[in-house]
Order: structure tokens, then sequence, then C-alpha cells
């Protein structure tokens, strides 16, 4: 059994990616078994979908604990601690990633020894459909590729799950040209085939005992605390105040509906990054364009490896 | 030709073959794509079926009823705290002795409310009057409740039938599954054509009429435990024919690895595919275990567990549910199944899985290390929770983050 | 003008303190969650919600919670019984001298519109007959938000829903509501903060049920860009299709703001995944006409 685990965030397609990689297997006459899963999270928070291809029945479920190819659709994903994408993966296992790094930096940072396709997906989309959903296609098809799987399963495969999210004909032609380019060179890798999960050193089973009601109930007596969530991870694009133009108006503060946004004895307002979800609205509702949309990029400093 | 489905697709797929003429519904996670698969449908014109939004699964659940009792064939659909909500309709609508479908994406309960799978929900009806099938698989799902149309409208069984299937792990996955020709479902339902309930300008008739004094009530109270056990031979003809025209067997039970056995864990959903690998894993390692999946749940198939349970060295039941204050469910009631026995073996009860926890290889391990010192010993350790070290350390930082004092 | 009223006049009279705290898991740019906040800003902490399952049942997922205050989740259908049980405890409890007076919450009750419009309206309906004394912020997103934006019965006339076409027309709530002759009742959107405070300040005032619609663009479920949230916020109020408005007792309804020009509907319509079949692949000229008659015929009817 081959196991795919795709990481993106909820609205990026990788549920879709994870779909069209599912549909290819079957079409390749493999049995599949495609999951995504999300959190109890929305719209831009990290989540997570599985893929197994086997040649027998498939005896397991839910996300993949150790994946044979991860493929991460955004790379600021990878220094997550909440995410950790790359957990589980062996090192003769194959990683895929949108990145607008070079492949030698991604290998530097990721420290992966093992096969490693990284390439800006995203530019490669918006410049060839125009939207950066095409990151869903392109990616699929550059995972079928690694995995082997045959081009006219994969071209069958992108047009049966785009066509089943409802897009029109003109741009499942222009996400199929994309699919094209996107897998151009990428040779198949050859990955371990296990047919059990390697069975892992798991933790014992242990004895829960009764909880004084204090702990032993469903309820959270600590202060709020939900700052502790850090949804800075949700974003995309970062607003970030331009203190010159900012006429200390309020508007910022007021309108965040996360009430991210501090202003300070001066009435100048502070952006806490930790939890700001990158909705955009301050940008948008800055009466004096204060407010730049950047897109959010981590620079790797040479020393830094995810793991 | 096989497609990749999800389980919610599956059932939606099974409305469409079965043709149904109507569809209330009421959304809740993770069942929601089976109605909004079938709304689209319905308004696209390609199902005839009326659907129809209620304000309550208890609205949802009389309406559902209610157009059987006046000759419809109702599909409807539900989980968790909808299940609940409806509650009182499951026993109403099982007594009018109307045949219909109600697919359950199971979901732990409330409180505290979550999402993912345990099967408190769907087992809690089953004193209800309402038939349960639990499927491991998106094809079972698909095929149950086609098998369900027909064992629900067979004159010798006439109640609704619960299609069980667990809210992310079937729900939301894909697998392959094959859909039989318009043409051969329908052959295999045929016409629903009631003779017992009605409702029309021509022929009127009382139902739901109210009795009073306990012999009357015993009486109809009685015919429906009789027209549960005729399904149990209902469910074996209904699954012949499938097996005829689809290619497909499902039996009461089903078994894996079970023949020469010793030792045998008993699980049902799709849980028991994990329950699978960890039977091939015990395999692979000389230890001769094997796997009872319960599918039908009610009627409860007690003769079939019986037969396959009886003379096993020893039996570990898995209950992906808890009643408070008992313990496993299920496991009393494979204990009740094989009381009469001479030979049975040591029952061992865990209970996991809870709101779609992960029963990890390590928990199996433990499972089949206690299920071979009980065939040795003959004695039967404590009902225990399965829980790790690990996850009770991740609580112990999770109350800390609470503020849960004394935690730690 | 009474003296609490005067401390809204302008942006900047909004309370700086937060009573709800970021890194929640409801989607970012939501405007129910920015409705909610404003009004915890006048609220304070000495509350308890309410909350009856939908999106916002996610604030408080443990181990964590963003309130300063207290919370309470119940079920769908049943939240305003639940505040029913908390304030006839609290005050049983603090008229036997068990509970101290200072120790007292405001019960808020917090739901979406389709438990409100739906499954709770008997529950509601109840509470208000009784005269409980209790507030009631229901977010309306005019949809079943939380499972994925299919219809509920605030959802409006030609909109798309997972569930259906658009063919039927929201309910009145607030006529629902104010049929019941509850202590104050108001509509409030998150674009107009200002007059959304000076409500929630006014409403202190009075025992008795205080009841809130607060409008709630949801670039989920409407599907647009989360960065213009509060634009269709806007419009939705500027075409007259959320009229501003509040009334006391059986008093009149008085509208806090009417657009002094109302945009056409379309404005608001455009750009919105819902109503996207109304301009494409064909323009809707019918349907979107019968959407701005509605409105038209409301306020001619306000203007009257
Ligand atoms: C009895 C019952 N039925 C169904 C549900 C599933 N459910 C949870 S939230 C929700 C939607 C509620 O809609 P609304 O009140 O408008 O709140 P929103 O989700 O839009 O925030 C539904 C249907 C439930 N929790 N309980
Ligand atoms: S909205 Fe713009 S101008 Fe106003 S306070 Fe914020 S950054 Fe400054
Ligand atoms: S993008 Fe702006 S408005 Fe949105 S959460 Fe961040 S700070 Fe708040
Ligand atoms: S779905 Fe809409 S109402 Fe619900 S949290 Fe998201 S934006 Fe808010
Ligand atoms: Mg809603």
């Amino acid at each position: 059994m081959i196991r795919v685990r795709f990481h993106g965030r909820g609205g990026q397609g990788m549920k879709t990616a994870s779909r069209i990689v599912g549909t290819a297997a079957l079409l390749d006459g493999f049995i599949a078994q495609d999951s995504p899963v999300y959190g109890a999270e929305r719209r831009g928070a990290p989540m997570v979908a599985s893929v197994r291809i086997a040649e027998a029945p498939i005896f397991e479920r839910g996300v993949i604990p150790a994946p044979d190819l991860v493929v991460v659709a955004d790379d600021t994903l990878l220094d997550d601690p909440a995410v950790q994408p790359l957990a589980g993966l062996p090192p003769t296992g194959g990683l895929l990633m949108a990145t607008a790094h070079s492949e030698e930096e991604a290998r530097r940072h990721t420290g992966h020894p093992g096969a490693l396709v990284a390439r800006d997906f995203l530019t490669l989309a918006l410049e060839q459909v125009g939207s950066a959903a095409g990151v869903s296609a392109a990616l699929a098809s550059a995972a079928c590729a690694m995995l082997g799987l045959s081009g006219p399963a994969v071209v069958a495969a992108i047009g049966t799950e785009l066509e089943a999210i409802g897009l029109s004909p003109d741009s499942i032609r222009a996400n199929l040209r994309l699919a094209e380019s996107a897998r151009a060179g990428i040779q198949r890798v050859e990955l371990p085939v296990r047919s059990l999960a390697a069975p892992r050193a798991g933790s014992p089973v242990v004895d829960v005992a009764y909880a004084p009601p204090e702990v032993g109930t469903p309820s959270v007596t600590a202060r709020p605390n939900t700052p502790l969530r850090r949804t800075g991870n949700w974003r995309v694009f970062r607003p970030v105040i331009d203190p010159a133009k900012c006429t200390q108006c309020w508007v910022c503060f007021v309108r965040c509906p996360e009430g991210a946004i501090e202003l300070d004895a001066e009435e100048n307002p502070h952006l806490d990054y930790e939890v700001c979800k990158g909705c955009l609205i301050c940008v948008e509702e800055c009466p004096t364009g204060a407010i730049a949309k950047v897109r959010e990029m981590r620079e790797w400093a040479p020393s830094e490896v995810t793991r | 030709m096989k497609q990749m489905l999800t389980g919610n697709t599956a059932a939606a797929w099974g409305a469409r073959l079965a043709d149904v003429d109507y569809i209330p519904a009421f959304p809740i996670t993770p069942q929601t794509e089976i109605i909004e698969t079938l709304a689209q449908w319905a308004a696209a014109g390609e199902i005839p079926a009326r659907f129809v939004t209620l304000d309550s699964e208890h609205s949802m659940l009389t309406a559902g009823g209610a157009a059987a009792a006046a000759g419809a064939r109702v599909f409807t659909a539900t989980s968790s705290q909808g299940l609940l909500y409806g509650f009182e309709l499951l026993y109403t609508v099982a007594g009018w002795r109307v045949p219909f479908v109600l697919v359950n994406v199971s979901r732990g309960l409330a409180s505290p409310i979550t999402l993912e799978p345990d099967h408190n929900d769907v087992l809690a009806a089953r004193d209800s009057g309402c038939l349960q099938i639990h499927a491991e698989t998106c094809q079972e799902v698909f095929d149950s409740i086609l098998m369900a149309y027909r064992i629900a409208e067979d004159p010798r069984v006439l109640l609704p039938v619960i299609v069980n299937l667990d809210g992310f792990s079937l729900s939301f996955t894909r697998e392959p599954v094959e859909l039989p020709a318009v043409a051969a479902a329908s052959i295999y339902l045929g016409e629903y054509a009631p003779g017992h309930a009605w409702i029309r300008g021509e022929r009127p008739m009382a139902q739901g009429v109210a009795v009073l004094g306990g012999a009357v009530y015993s009486y109809f109270r009685y015919q429906m435990q009789l027209a549960a056990e005729n399904a149990l031979t209902v469910h074996e003809e209904a699954a012949a024919a499938f097996e005829t025209m689809f290619g497909r067997r499902y039996g009461l039970v089903d078994g894996y690895r079970l023949d020469d056995a010793e030792l045998v864990l008993v699980m049902s959903n799709s849980f028991a595919t994990k329950g699978r690998a960890a039977v091939d894993l015990a395999r692979s390692e000389g230890v001769r275990l094997g796997l009872l999946r319960l599918r039908l749940l009610r009627p409860f198939p007690r003769e079939a567990i019986r037969r396959a349970l009886a003379g096993r060295r020893a039996v570990a039941v898995i209950d992906q549910n808890l009643s408070i204050g008992l313990g496993g469910i299920t496991v009393g009631e494979v204990a009740h199944a094989l009381y009469a026995e001479r030979d049975r073996p040591p029952l061992l009860s865990y209970v996991g899985g809870l709101g779609g926890k992960e029963i990890s290889d390590q928990e199996f391990r433990r499972i089949v290390s206690d299920l071979m010192l009980a065939a040795a010993t003959g004695e039967t350790p404590p009902p225990r929770l399965l829980f790790t070290a690990a996850e009770a350390r991740q609580m112990q930082t999770l109350l800390s983050i609470a503020g849960k004092e004394g935690a730690g | 003008m009474s003296r609490e009223l005067a401390a809204y006049r302008n942006l900047k009279d909004i309370s700086r303190e937060e009573f709800i705290l970021p890194g929640t898991s409801v989607c970012g740019g939501c405007g129910g969650m920015e409705a909610l906040r404003l009004a915890a800003k006048v609220l304070g902490d000495r509350v308890v919600y309410v909350n009856a399952a939908g999106c916002f049942t996610l604030l408080a997922v443990f181990p964590y919670t963003p309130f300063r205050g207290s919370w309470l989740y119940t079920t769908m259908g049943s939240a305003p019984a639940g505040a029913q049980g908390v304030r006839d405890a609290l005050d049983v409890l603090i008229a036997r001298g068990k509970v101290r007076p200072e120790d007292d919450v405001q019960v808020v009750v917090v739901a979406g519109d389709g438990a409100t419009y739906d499954m709770a309206l008997s529950s509601t309906s109840g509470a208000i007959w009784r005269n409980l004394d209790f507030w009631y912020f229901c977010y309306d997103n005019e949809s079943y938000g939380n499972t994925g934006a299919q219809a509920s019965s605030a959802t409006p006339y030609g909109a798309r829903t997972p569930t259906t076409l658009g063919a039927e027309r929201r309910k009145d709530l607030f006529e629902i509501w104010r049929a019941h002759r509850p202590a104050y009742l108001a509509t409030v959107s998150p674009r107009y903060p200002v007059d959304l405070s000076r409500k929630f300040e006014k409403a202190k005032r009075f025992k008795g049920p205080k009841l809130f619609l607060a409008a709630a663009p949801c670039p989920t479920g409407w599907e647009f860009d989360p960065a213009k949230t509060l634009d269709y916020g806007r419009l939705q109020v500027e075409t007259g299709l959320f009229p501003l408005k509040e009334a006391v007792g059986d008093g009149p309804v008085v509208h806090t703001y009417a657009p002094a020009k109302r945009r056409p509907v379309e404005e608001y319509l455009r750009g919105q995944g819902r109503f996207r079949h109304l301009f494409e692949p064909v323009k809707q000229a019918a349907l979107i006409a019968r959407i701005q008659e509605d409105v038209d015929r409301y306020w001619a009817r306000v203007e009257a």
C-alpha cells in the first residue's frame, strides 16, 4: 500500500487534489481510499487529507500517521508546530511542495534526504488558470507523476473531480493544461511498498481514574485563553500598517471582527500577528489606505531546519 | 463500473436507486452531504422525489412517518443530536408499522458536544421498533439501503429501518463503490404497495389510534416484536436475492478469518476495518485471531452470534459506545446470545473509539494479550476503557490549559 | 438625549476593552462575530452567554474559552429555556441569600437564525411570554451556517443554498417577536457600530426580554471575499434590505437609520455566490425586480 498525506488550508483545494489522486488510482486499477479531515476550524485553517492506494482491500482508516508521500500546498505550513507536515515521513519517502523557494533551499530547509519536488506551483497556477485554486490540479498532477499513475488516468480524474465541484468545461481545460506543465519532468519515485502499516511503538493502555469534578467535567475555568491557539497560521496574506499614512481614526480597530488590533496610548493601531486570521477587512476599510496586503512568505534562515 | 463515493454520497445513491417518493430533511454534521445531494438531484429533476427541509428532526420524522402512512416510499437521514431530537417519533412511527429508511450518520452525543463518531446515538434507538443495519464500507452503505427497503416493506415486517454509517470515517471517506443499473434496482425492490396503511378519500381509515388497557397495548407492541423477529428470515431472503442480482452477499453477521480462529474480536461499523488489520497483524505473529462484525443490530441475530462464537477460546467485544453506569452496550447482548451455550468462552469487554478516538495497534495488542491470558486461565479481566498513556499525558496538558486546578 | 445614549456619538466612543478575545475557530471575516464582539463591549463581563448549536458553539472548544464572562452551551432548540433556568436560579438564590447580589449576571441567549426562526421559536415565544428578564442576540447569517449554509426560514428570497433554489421569502422575525410585546427589541448591523452600541446601552434600562436581531454577513456561506464582509454589511442596510429599527414594549417601530437614498438591491446581490444565478448565465431581471419591489413596498409603508 502507498499512503499519501496532503497538507493545506481550508479553501486551498487539497481535498480536491487528494480526490484527483484517489480517482486516478482507481482508474489505474487500484483500490483507493481518500478522506479529508478538517478540525472545528473554518476557511483558512490548516487541514489534512489522506489517500491510500493498494492492490488489496484497505484495512486502514483516518489520517495517515506514516506517509510515503507528503504533499504540502503552502510552505508556510512547514514550520507550524500545530501542523508538522513532515511528521512520520521516512527518509525514503517523497515530498512534494508548492513554494517560491528553490528546490535546493527546500531540501536544506526541510532536511529531507529522499525524493523532493519543490516548485512554485502557485505562480504557475496564477499564470495558467488565473487563480490560486489551480494549485489543486497542479499538485495533484505532480503527485500522480511521482506515484507513477498513468497520464490518461490523471486527465480523466482531473476532469471528473473538477466537474464535481462545478468548474466550467473551459476552466477544466485550462486546469488540464496546467496539470500537464505541472508534471513536466517529474520522475516516478520508487516508494517502498508496505502492506501492513509498520506497527509503531505505540503508547500502552492505561487506567483512567475518577478525577475530582473540578477536573473531570468539561468546563474551562482559565481566563480567556483562545489567543494561545495562534490563529495567525490561517493567514495567506498579512495586513501591514504604514504608520506614516495612519490618521488614528480607529476604523481598523473597531471593524476587526477578531479584536486583533489594539490601540496604544497615542491611538496608534497595532496588529497582533499571532492571532490575526488575515481576513483583510482592515485593509478594505482603512479610509487612508494605510494598511497594505502582503503575501505571507517566510524567509528561511540558512541555519533553520524544519526537523 | 466502480466509482469513488463517500459514504454520504453512497447513501444518497441508495435513496435515488430505491426510487423514493419523499425526502423530508434537516441538516446536521456529518449528514449534510446526503441531503444536499438529494436536494440538488430533486431540483434538477433527476429524481422524481419531493424534497423538503423541515424545521427540526422532530418535524422531519413526523413528516416522514406520515408520508409513509399515506403510502409513499420515504427516505430521510440524520445524526446524533438530530436523532435524539426526533426520538419521540422513532417510537411513534415504528408503532404505526410504516416502513421507511432512516440513515443515521453516527456521531458522539453531547455533552460535551462533539462531531466524530461513536454509536451511542444509534444504539439509543435500539428499543424503538426501528430495525438497524450497521455498515462498514461505503459499498455496504449503498447495498444496505436497498436491502433495507426490501426488508422494511415486507408484509412480514413493516417496520422502519435505520441504516447506520460512521461520521467522518465513512461519511466523508471515499471508497470504490459499484452502483447497479436503475432497472436492476427497481426489479430488486418492486413497488411499495401497502395493504395495511393508506390515506385515501375512497377508503377512509383511522391510523395512530390510542389504546386504553394493557392487554390491547401488549398485543400491538408484541406484534412489533414478532415482526422484528420475522426480519431475520426476511433479511436472509433479501440477502440471497441481492447476491443473485448484484453478486455481493451480506450475512446477519460478518466474519473475517474466523474459521480457525481461537480468539475473536467483536466490533461493528467502520472501525471494524481497523479490526481486520489487527487480525492480520496478530496472524502474522502466529496468533489465531478472527473478527466478528455485528451488522444487523435489530433484530438481534442471537443465533448467528451464538454459532459464530461458541467453542472459541476467548472473545473480546469492543463497544464504540458507553451506557453510563453499565459499560459497553453490545457486550451484554452478545453475552445474552452466549449464555445458554455450555461451551461459552470468556467474554472480555472494552469500550473504545468514543467520539472517534483512534484505536491504535498498541490498544489492539493489549486486547490480544488479554485474550491469550483469558484463554489460558479461563478468567475474565474487568471491563476496560481503551485509553493510552500518551492520551492521558495529552489530557493533562489540556486540563492545565483549561485552568483545571489539581490537574497534572 | 439620555446620558448613556450620549455616550455613543462616534466610533471613538466604542470601548477599547475586548470582552471576547481572538483566536477562536470562527471564520476570518465573520460578520456575526463582529456584531457579537461589539455587543459584548457594551454588555461587559457580568454576563452568561447561553448558546444554541450554531457556528458560535465553536467559540468555546475545550480547553479554550474566549470569554471574559460565562458561557453555557445548551442545544439547538432550547437556549431560551436555558436562559430561563439560569435567570430563575439566580433570582431565587439571591432572594434566599445564597448568592450575593453583586454576583448576579445578565443572561444573554446567543443563537443563529436557524435556531431562532425554526427550532427554538416555541422556546423563545415561551420565554418572552413569561416576560423573562434576558437578552437575545440572534446573529442572522440567513442560513444554517455551521452545517454548510443550507436554507433556514431566514434565507432571503432568491438566494440559492445547498438545499434550495431560493423560492421562499424569509420570515419577518422582528414582527414575530414584536407581536409578543417584549420590553425592547431592535435590529443591529456590525457595520453600524454606533447604532448597535446605543441600542445595547439603551436596552439596559429595561427589565424583561431585550431582543436583538443582528445582521451577520457571512463570507463562507454567502460566498464572497472575507475582506468585503462590512461592505456587504453596509449595502444590506443602504439598499434598505436590512432596516435598522427598534421598538419599546407595544410602542411604535422607530427606524434609527433610514438611508437617504437607497441603493439598488442589485449592488448588494451582485458578487455574492449565493445570488450568482441571478446574474449568470443570463440575468434574471424579473427576480431581481421582485426583490427590489419587496424593499420598496416595505419603505413605502415606513414612509407613509
Ligand atoms: C437537534 C439538532 N439538529 C441539528 C443540529 C445540527 N446543527 C448544528 S448547528 C446547525 C445550524 C444552526 O443554524 P443557525 O442557528 O442559523 O446558526 P449558524 O450555524 O448559522 O451559526 C445545525 C442544523 C443540532 N445541533 N441539533
Ligand atoms: S483604519 Fe487606517 S488610518 Fe484608521 S487607524 Fe487604522 S490604519 Fe490608521
Ligand atoms: S486581517 Fe485585519 S481585520 Fe482581519 S483579523 Fe487581521 S487585523 Fe483583524
Ligand atoms: S460560516 Fe459564516 S457565520 Fe459561521 S463562522 Fe463562518 S463567517 Fe461566521
Ligand atoms: Mg445561521
